[in-house]
């Protein structure tokens, strides 16, 4: 089906959001609870963009906003821009040590106002991609708890979770940094909970944790050799190389 | 001896606000005695009935055929009340309700200001039988819009019928229920459910929990109209899970009404198949919104989720889903069995039927009222509620539960219906009303309500949960002196951002009391934040207590009222009140006879 976007138009299909077509076409849609593969979770609300279906114009989300036929969509209107400023805002007094949001403010031209600023400091902006990621990768290790201004991610009762498996998939898709992953002499801390590193048999490095790779051999139903991302891509090129060598 | 002047029916409420009062010891003493008594020739039939509505002054026994209502009765007044009344019919006048705005004690309840504007649609069994009799609700025309239904009626002709009433729901947003009704049935994918919104979470509402408590079967009955109509086979009632009675009684109802054929296969042999089934709610005043309700039910965390695509095409599980309120449910029946031409006279066009409504707060009258839409809002305040305690000067009055506005008293007149409210600022929300009178400060309930909301908002999206933690933030400030003139601003710029930007309905409404607040108290907020006053003596840092030298008699009242010896003075002479001890009570205010007591503002800068 053939939507315009601010006045340009694009051929999306039935069933994707908004964020996927303006995504696929290189059109900046800011968002910091987006992530390609996953669904949309509506939660950072820098999304925001102007819809008119028609009827009359509204301001949605456009990573969970399902595109319909003849749909015209506006990216930035003063008002969708004086939001996200207040977003970005918000966002700042609760991350104002965090670099990531700051850089943020800094693009968005925000100063906080000084009476405004939180002591406290959470680098969590509860954007939910982690939780998002250890479900759909992981163990389901992690969730929401609370709600309202105590909302935050936390395993069960904040114990060390016996489900993890420190796979570290959540500390890789924060979009500010917030989780924290230590490694130490072949192990990984994360979650409250240490795991022991396997090492790569060609490099020799640490690469991941036993758990993970248990995990992963459970659901592939084989066990895989313990070679890195690194020396697997190596040895894949290698032999791309050889095969080459052979027709020349 | 079997004439009706020989027969007498005596009903005892046991509504909750009634059974805190400790009604059942009066249903059971009445019983007790009854049945031993030699002088009772007379059949009596006593029954334990829902909530009759005035619930501050129960408990609430009445007695047919003589129409006499008594309130406020205790077990002790049961063998006076078997003696002189039942046995002699004598009117025992102690017992009796005083009208305030008649000025006069009201023998039948229904001559009562606070009852006599009122129109029962909804409520309309609830005071009248006994919550766990079936036969109680059959004996009321029970069951036979569900007789109509099945056996006259095409599904279409329900929706139609439905529609064609203008019924709109009764749980906040007012959508039409007939439209949702009518596009879920176009759905072709099954199964489909039924669902009943039964997560009543407005502090000071209590309308849906009294028609579950107190008249059961009609939702029921309305929830398997529905099923018929949308063709769905599976009902949930999703009941919050303080109301312990609530789920009690429909657990009954449910249990009773399968027994008797109403549910499970083959309802009254009609071929139709429905059930239902009781979920018990987390406790989180969100769940009260649909799309977080139904991810309660799958058992995932009650979180809203967006909907651009609506709940009767992916609802519970992603199936079509009708979800309706409570007090909605209990409006069907009425509708398909006297038909929508009847409903659509009641209340205003577009605005048809009833509402309930729950009036709380600095009224005399206070319970639930079940009026025609369009009634005024003074009718409501005055009329039934019979004005402000103490006769204390009006102020204004909250409606909507904790996401709605308040309403100053200048626009009293304002219609109560859907689209009269949302005009306001404010909106319908479950039918709360809050009364408030001089004494309530503004700035301070809208502070109230942003703590509210922001332990109960899911903290899912930014703009919620972040933005009502800086409103309150900048309302705390204000309220214990640390205000400034651009918070005012900030508060309607970031309203308006909390408005538009947020997922769900309860963020895009919760900056209602903060914006109509400035909207219609902006002088209140000025006070606060320029002249460090807060006039209703209601935020400790920005009040003081003096006594006016001209009017004081040096009675010392004042003095004998101070909890912490802040007042001196001998008597005949003018009294002094010590700031440094004070501590804001505010009991020499309102002790003085002569009004000599005055606020002041702060005494300090904070």
């Amino acid at each position: 089906m053939l939507i315009k976007i601010n006045g340009k138009v694009y051929n999306g299909h039935d069933g994707e959001t908004l964020m996927e077509v303006a995504k696929r076409n290189n059109i900046n849609i800011p968002s910091l609870c987006y992530k390609k593969g996953f669904e949309g979770l509506g939660r950072c609300r820098l999304c925001l963009v102007e819809v008119n279906e028609g009827k009359r114009k509204k301001i949605v989300s456009a990573c969970v906003y399902p595109i319909r036929e003849n749909l015209e969509v506006i990216t930035k209107t003063e008002d969708i821009i004086k939001m996200r400023k207040d977003i970005i805002l918000l966002l700042l007094l609760r991350s104002p040590k965090n670099e990531y949001i700051q850089e943020l403010a800094k693009e968005y031209k925000i100063v906080s106002p000084e009476r405004y600023i939180q002591k406290e400091n959470d680098d969590c902006i509860l954007c939910g991609l982690c939780v998002t990621a250890c479900e759909k990768l992981g163990t389901n290790a992690i969730s929401m708890v609370n709600r309202g201004i105590t909302k935050k991610v936390s395993t069960p009762y904040d114990d060390p979770s016996k489900d993890c498996i420190g796979c570290g998939a959540c500390a890789e898709v924060c979009p500010t940094n917030a989780i924290k992953l230590d490694e130490n002499n072949g192990i990984r801390t994360i979650w409250n909970r240490d795991f022991d590193l396997v090492k790569c048999s060609v490099c020799g490095k640490y690469y991941a944790t036993e758990d993970s790779l248990n995990f992963i051999g459970d659901k592939l139903g084989s066990k895989e050799d313990h070679v890195c991302e690194y020396c697997k891509k190596k040895s894949l090129a290698s032999k791309f190389k050889k095969s080459f060598q052979n027709i020349y | 001896m079997n004439d009706i002047s020989n027969k007498r029916k005596i009903l005892v409420c046991c509504g909750t606000g009634c059974l805190a009062s400790n009604s059942y010891e009066v249903y059971e003493s009445l019983k007790e005695k009854l049945e031993i008594n030699p002088n009772i020739i007379v059949q009596i039939e006593i029954k334990a009935t829902g909530c009759n509505g005035l619930c501050e002054k129960g408990p609430v026994v009445k007695i047919h055929p003589d129409d006499i209502s008594y309130f406020k009765v205790s077990a002790k007044d049961v063998d006076e009340i078997i003696e002189k009344t039942i046995t002699n019919g004598e009117i025992i006048n102690r017992l009796l309700y005083f009208d305030t705005n008649q000025k006069k004690k009201i023998i039948n309840h229904m001559d009562a200001s606070f009852y006599k504007h009122q129109r029962k649609i909804a409520l309309r069994n609830i005071g009248e039988i006994d919550p766990l009799s079936i036969e109680d609700y059959l004996e009321r025309d029970g069951y036979k819009a569900l007789h109509k239904v099945l056996f006259e009626m095409e599904p279409m002709e329900v929706i139609d019928e439905v529609e064609k009433s203008g019924l709109k729901g009764r749980g906040g947003a007012g959508f039409p229920t007939g439209t949702k009704w009518r596009t879920c049935s176009k759905f072709e994918d099954y199964p489909k459910y039924v669902i009943c919104n039964g997560d009543e979470g407005d502090p000071g509402a209590f309308m849906d929990r009294s028609i579950m408590e107190g008249d059961p079967n009609t939702i029921i009955e309305g929830m398997i109209i529905c099923g018929y109509s949308i063709n769905s086979n599976k009902g949930y009632l999703y009941i919050r899970d303080e109301y312990e009675l609530a789920r009690k009684n429909m657990e009954f109802a449910i249990d009773k009404a399968r027994k008797l054929g109403y549910l499970g296969e083959n309802i009254i042999g009609s071929g139709f198949d429905f059930d239902l089934e009781i979920v018990r709610g987390g406790g989180a005043f969100v769940c009260g919104e649909s799309s977080a309700l139904m991810a309660s039910i799958e058992g995932n965390v009650g979180e809203p989720r967006a909907k651009y695509i609506r709940s009767v095409e992916k609802g519970l599980w992603n199936m079509p889903t009708v979800l309706n309120n409570v007090e909605t449910w209990a409006n069907i029946p009425p509708i398909i069995l006297n038909g929508a031409n009847w409903f659509n006279k009641i209340g205003t066009e577009n605005n048809s039927g009833t509402k309930v409504f729950s009036l709380v707060g600095k009224v005399k009258n206070t319970g639930l009222v079940e009026i025609p839409m369009g009634t005024k809002l003074s009718e409501l305040v005055f009329d039934i509620g019979c004005g402000i305690i103490k006769n204390r000067p009006f102020k204004a009055v909250q409606t909507g539960g904790p996401s709605g506005g308040c309403i100053p008293k200048e626009y009293m007149d304002v219609p109560l219906d859907f689209d009269s409210l949302s005009k306001m600022g404010s909106m319908m929300g479950s039918g709360g009303v809050i009364v408030m009178d001089d004494t309530t400060c503004m700035v301070e309930i809208a502070r109230y309500y942003m703590e509210f909301l922001s332990e109960e908002s899911c903290g899912k999206c930014t703009t919620c949960r972040e933005g009502i933690k800086m409103m309150l933030n900048i309302l705390t400030n204000i309220t214990e002196g640390r205000g400034q003139l651009e918070d005012i601003h900030i508060l309607e710029s970031l309203g308006k951002t909390i408005m538009s930007a947020s997922l769900c309905a309860l963020g895009k409404t919760a900056p209602n009391p903060v914006l109509t607040t400035i909207q219609y108290f902006r002088n209140e907020y000025m006070d606060h934040i320029v002249n460090h006053k807060c006039s209703a003596g209601v935020c400790k840092n920005l009040t003081t207590y003096f006594i006016e030298e001209e009017t004081c008699i040096g009675c010392g009242i004042c003095k004998k009222n101070c909890p912490v010896n802040a007042i001196t003075g001998s008597l005949k002479e003018i009294h002094v009140i010590d700031e440094d001890i004070c501590i804001k009570c505010g009991n020499c205010f309102t002790a003085c006879p002569k009004d000599s007591v005055k606020i002041g503002g702060a005494a300090y800068a904070y």
